[in-house]
C-alpha cells in the first residue's frame, strides 16, 4: 500500500507539491492525472524515494519511501528509460533480478520479452534501440522482479498498440496479484480502465475518487 | 536479499571492468601515453625556462617566506570551497542515470553502491592534484632557493592532499546533504580563514599548515605535518557517501554527460550553459535595476543591458574575481614571470564569455535572429558594445588587483594604457567563440580549412594578443624608455587585429 500524508515538495523557492494526502490500496490500480507541470512526476519521485519531501511523509507498505524495505517493495517505471549502454537487455534483466534477490529470473525474463515483442533483441545492448524499444525494455525491467507497489510515469508513451496491450495485461496481472498500482497519465483510455483516480493541479490534490466520474472527464479535457 | 544484491553489484562492476579492458587497444593506449609523456616533458621544460626569470630578491624571498604558506593555503581553500559548493548541489559523483534507476532504487545499501564510483573519483582527483602540485613545485624551484627534488616532492604531496580534499569536501557536503546555502557558507568560511591568515601573517588555518608543507624547502618555513590532517576529509566523505541525494545525483549525472560531450566537441557555449545549469545559476527574476522606458533607436544596446541587469550575484562576483586574477597575473608578468600573461588572458576571455550573453542568446535562437530585418553581421557587431562596457569595469578591477601586487604608481598608468586593447580583444575573442560555434568533425577531417583553425585557436590568440602590450610596456621600461613607448604601438597593433577580426565576424555572421 502507498500512503501520503500532508506531503509537500519544494524546488528552491518553488513549491511543487503541497498538502497531498492520499492512499493507494493493495490490488487497486489508480490513475494519476493533471496538466503539465502539475506535480505528478514530483509525487511519483517522492514515493520512489528519489526526492526528499520538504514536508509531510510518504510510505510504501508502511515503510518510509526510500528506505531499504520500501525499495524492496516498490517498482518505479520512469518517464525516461535509464539503461546501460554496455549491457545487453538480458544482462540488464539478470542484474535487476539479482539486485532484488531473484535467482530464477530467466523464464520470467523470456516471457516478458516475448509479450513485449523484444524476444529477438535480448542479446543486444540498448544503445541502438528506438525510443519505443527502450520504453519496452524499461517495462521489462520493472516487471522482472516482485513488487508490492508499482509507480509508473507515462508508461504508455511511445508504445505501439500491441505493446500497449501487453502493458495493460501486465498491470492487470500485478493488481490481481495484490500490488498497488499508480499510473501517471494523460490518456483517457488508461484512466477509464483504472479503479480510481487522483488529480493534481498546481501542486495540490484536487480530486480523489472513482475513475469514471464526469469530473475526471472534465479534468482531462481541461 | 541485501547480500545477494551486494554480490550482484560487485559482479556487475567486475564484468563491466573486464569488458571495458577487453575493448582497449593496448598498443594504441601505450603509444598515446608515450606521446603524452614526451609532449608533457618538453612542454614542462619549455614552460620552466620561460617562467624561470631571475632568482627572487632578498625582499621578495622574505615576502615568500612570510606569506607564501598562507597564499598556498588560500589557493587550497578556494579549491575546497569549489568542492563544497559542488557537493551542495549534489556533486561530485556523476552517476549514470541507469545506476540511479536500477541500483540505487534497489534494496542494496547505497553506501556500498556509491563507494566504488566515489573512490574512482578520489583516485582521479588525487592524480590531477599530484601532477599539478609537482608542476607548481617545478616552477617554484626555478626562482626560489632550495632543493629541486624537495620542491617537486612536497609540491606533489600538497597537490595530492588538495585533490583528495577537493573531492572529499564535495562528498562530505553531498553525504551530509548540506544544501547550497550551508555549503556556500562553509566555503566562504574556509576562504575567509585563509585570507585572514594571509592578511595577518598568522598560521591558524589547517590549510596554511598545508601551505607550510608545500613551501618547506624554503629555509625559514617550519615543517608542519598538521597540514596532512586534511586527509580526514576524504575519509569522512567516503564514509558518508550513502547519504547522497538521488535526484541531485541524477540531475548531475545527466548534465555531466552532456558537459563531457560538449567539451569533446569544443562547444564552448554549450559548456557555459551546462555549467550554469549544474551551478543552478539562473537569471534573477527581478533585475538589479529596472531600465526606464527605452527609445526605439538602440534596441540591441537596451536588450543587452536588460540581460546584464538580471545577472545573478554569483556571476557578478565571478567577474570581479576574474578581473582581480587578470590584474594579479598581469602584475606577475610585469615582475619577471612573462608566462603569466597567459593566465591574465584566460581570465579575461572567461569573463568576456560571460559578458557577451546577449550575443550568445541571439546565436542560441538563430531562427529568431534570422527573421529580424537586420543583417546578422551588423546585429552581431552591435551586440559587442554593452559587453565592452562591462569588460571595462572588469578592467578597473584588474587594475586594482595589479595595484595591490605592484603598487598603484605603476599599475594605474600602465593599466590605463593596456586596458582598452585587452578588453576589446577579449570581447572579440569571446564573440568569435560564440558566433562560430562548435568545431564540426567533418570540417576537422578537411584539415586546412581556415575556419577550423580560426574556431579552434582564434579566441585564445586574440585574448593573449590583447595582453601582450603589458610585456611591450615592460620591455620599454627595461630599455630606459617610458611604458607608453612600448604599450601604445603594441596596443594600436592589437586594435588593428581586433578590427580585422570584428570585420571578419560582421561578414561571416
Amino acid at each position: 500500500m502507498l500512503e501520503a500524508d500532508d506531503l509537500a515538495a519544494a524546488y528552491d523557492d518553488h513549491l511543487a507539491l503541497q498538502g497531498v494526502t492520499c492512499r493507494v490500496a493493495e490490488g487497486r490500480t489508480v490513475a494519476l492525472v493533471g496538466p503539465n507541470g502539475a506535480g505528478k512526476s514530483t509525487f511519483l519521485r517522492l514515493a520512489a524515494g528519489l526526492l526528499e519531501p520538504s514536508g509531510g511523509r510518504v510510505s510504501v507498505g508502511g515503510h518510509p519511501a526510500g528506505s531499504l524495505e520500501a525499495r524492496a517493495l516498490m517498482s518505479y517505471l520512469p518517464d525516461t528509460p535509464a539503461l546501460y549502454d554496455d549491457l545487453s537487455l538480458n544482462e540488464h534483466l539478470e542484474y535487476v533480478a539479482r539486485l532484488h534477490g531473484v535467482h530464477e529470473w530467466a523464464d520470467r525474463a523470456a516471457e516478458l520479452l516475448d509479450r513485449l515483442g523484444l524476444d529477438s533483441r535480448g542479446g543486444d545492448p540498448p544503445g541502438g534501440f528506438s525510443r519505443g524499444m527502450r520504453q519496452k525494455a524499461s517495462i521489462a525491467l520493472a516487471f522482472v522482479r516482485p513488487f508490492g507497489v508499482l509507480l509508473a510515469d507515462e508508461p504508455f508513451d511511445g508504445l505501439d498498440p500491441p505493446s500497449r496491450q501487453a502493458l495493460d495485461g501486465l498491470v492487470a496481472e500485478a493488481a490481481a496479484a495484490g500490488a498497488a498500482v499508480l499510473l501517471a497519465t494523460h490518456r483517457l483510455d488508461v484512466v477509464e480502465q483504472a479503479d480510481g483516480c487522483l488529480a493534481i493541479d498546481d501542486g495540490r490534490l484536487v480530486y480523489d475518487g472513482p475513475a469514471d466520474s464526469a469530473e475526471v472527464a472534465k479534468l482531462l479535457s481541461s | 536479499m541485501s547480500s545477494d544484491g551486494s554480490r550482484a553489484v560487485r559482479d556487475l562492476a567486475r564484468a563491466r571492468r573486464r569488458r571495458a579492458y577487453g575493448d582497449i587497444d593496448w598498443m594504441d593506449a601505450l603509444y598515446k601515453v608515450y606521446v603524452t609523456a614526451i609532449f608533457s616533458a618538453v612542454g614542462g621544460s619549455m614552460l620552466s625556462g620561460w617562467v624561470g626569470g631571475r632568482p627572487v630578491t632578498p625582499a621578495e624571498l622574505a615576502t615568500a617566506t612570510e606569506h607564501g604558506p598562507a597564499l598556498v593555503g588560500l589557493v587550497v581553500a578556494v579549491a575546497l570551497g569549489g568542492g563544497l559548493r559542488s557537493g551542495g548541489r549534489g556533486g561530485p559523483l556523476a552517476l549514470q542515470p541507469a545506476d540511479v534507476q536500477l541500483v540505487l532504487l534497489a534494496p542494496v545499501p547505497r553506501g556500498l553502491a556509491l563507494r566504488a564510483p566515489a573512490a574512482r573519483q578520489l583516485r582521479f582527483s588525487a592524480f590531477v592534484g599530484t601532477v599539478t602540485g609537482m608542476a607548481a613545485g617545478n616552477l617554484a624551484a626555478q626562482r626560489l632557493p632550495g632543493s629541486y627534488a624537495e620542491w617537486v616532492a612536497w609540491g606533489g604531496v600538497a597537490g595530492l592532499v588538495t585533490g583528495l580534499g577537493w573531492t572529499g569536501s564535495a562528498l562530505v557536503a553531498s553525504g551530509f546533504r548540506l544544501g547550497r546555502r550551508w555549503a556556500g557558507a562553509l566555503a566562504a568560511a574556509a576562504v575567509g580563514w585563509s585570507a585572514a591568515d594571509l592578511a595577518t601573517g598568522a598560521a591558524t588555518s589547517p590549510l596554511t599548515f598545508l601551505g607550510r608543507l608545500a613551501m618547506s624547502p624554503l629555509d625559514g618555513v617550519p615543517f608542519s605535518p598538521l597540514g596532512l590532517a586534511l586527509l580526514a576529509v576524504p575519509v569522512v566523505g567516503l564514509a558518508r557517501v550513502g547519504g547522497t541525494a538521488l535526484e541531485a545525483a541524477r540531475r548531475q549525472a545527466g548534465l555531466a554527460a552532456q558537459l563531457r560531450f560538449a567539451l569533446t566537441m569544443q562547444d564552448v557555449r554549450t559548456v557555459i550553459l551546462l555549467r550554469r545549469q549544474l551551478a543552478a545559476e539562473g537569471p534573477r527574476r527581478r533585475p538589479w535595476v529596472r531600465l526606464p522606458a527605452g527609445r526605439r533607436s538602440r534596441p540591441v544596446w537596451r536588450r543587452d543591458w536588460q540581460g546584464v541587469l538580471r545577472w545573478p550575484a554569483v556571476r557578478v562576483l565571478r567577474l570581479v574575481v576574474l578581473g582581480a586574477v587578470a590584474g594579479l597575473a598581469a602584475a606577475g608578468a610585469w615582475r619577471d614571470t612573462p608566462a603569466l600573461v597567459l593566465a591574465a588572458a584566460a581570465a579575461l576571455l572567461v569573463a568576456a564569455l560571460d559578458s557577451v550573453e546577449g550575443l550568445a542568446q541571439e546565436a542560441d535562437h538563430s531562427v529568431r535572429r534570422d527573421t529580424l530585418p537586420v543583417p546578422p553581421g551588423r546585429l552581431l557587431v552591435r551586440h559587442l558594445t554593452a559587453p565592452s562596457v562591462v569588460m571595462l569595469a572588469v578592467a578597473v578591477v584588474a587594475v586594482g588587483g595589479a595595484a595591490a601586487l605592484g603598487g598603484a604608481t605603476t599599475a594605474v598608468p600602465v593599466g590605463a594604457l593596456v586596458a582598452v586593447p585587452a578588453v576589446l580583444a577579449a570581447v572579440c575573442g569571446a564573440a568569435l567563440s560564440i558566433d562560430t560555434g562548435p568545431v564540426n568533425p567533418l570540417e576537422v577531417e578537411l584539415f586546412g580549412s581556415a575556419k577550423v583553425v580560426i574556431r579552434s585557436v582564434g579566441p585564445a590568440v586574440l585574448a593573449v594578443a590583447g595582453v601582450l602590450p603589458v610585456l611591450a610596456a615592460r620591455a620599454a621600461v627595461d630599455a630606459g624608455a617610458a611604458a607608453a613607448a612600448g604599450a601604445v604601438p603594441a596596443g594600436v597593433a592589437v586594435l588593428m587585429v581586433v578590427g580585422a577580426a570584428a570585420a571578419w565576424l560582421a561578414r561571416e555572421g
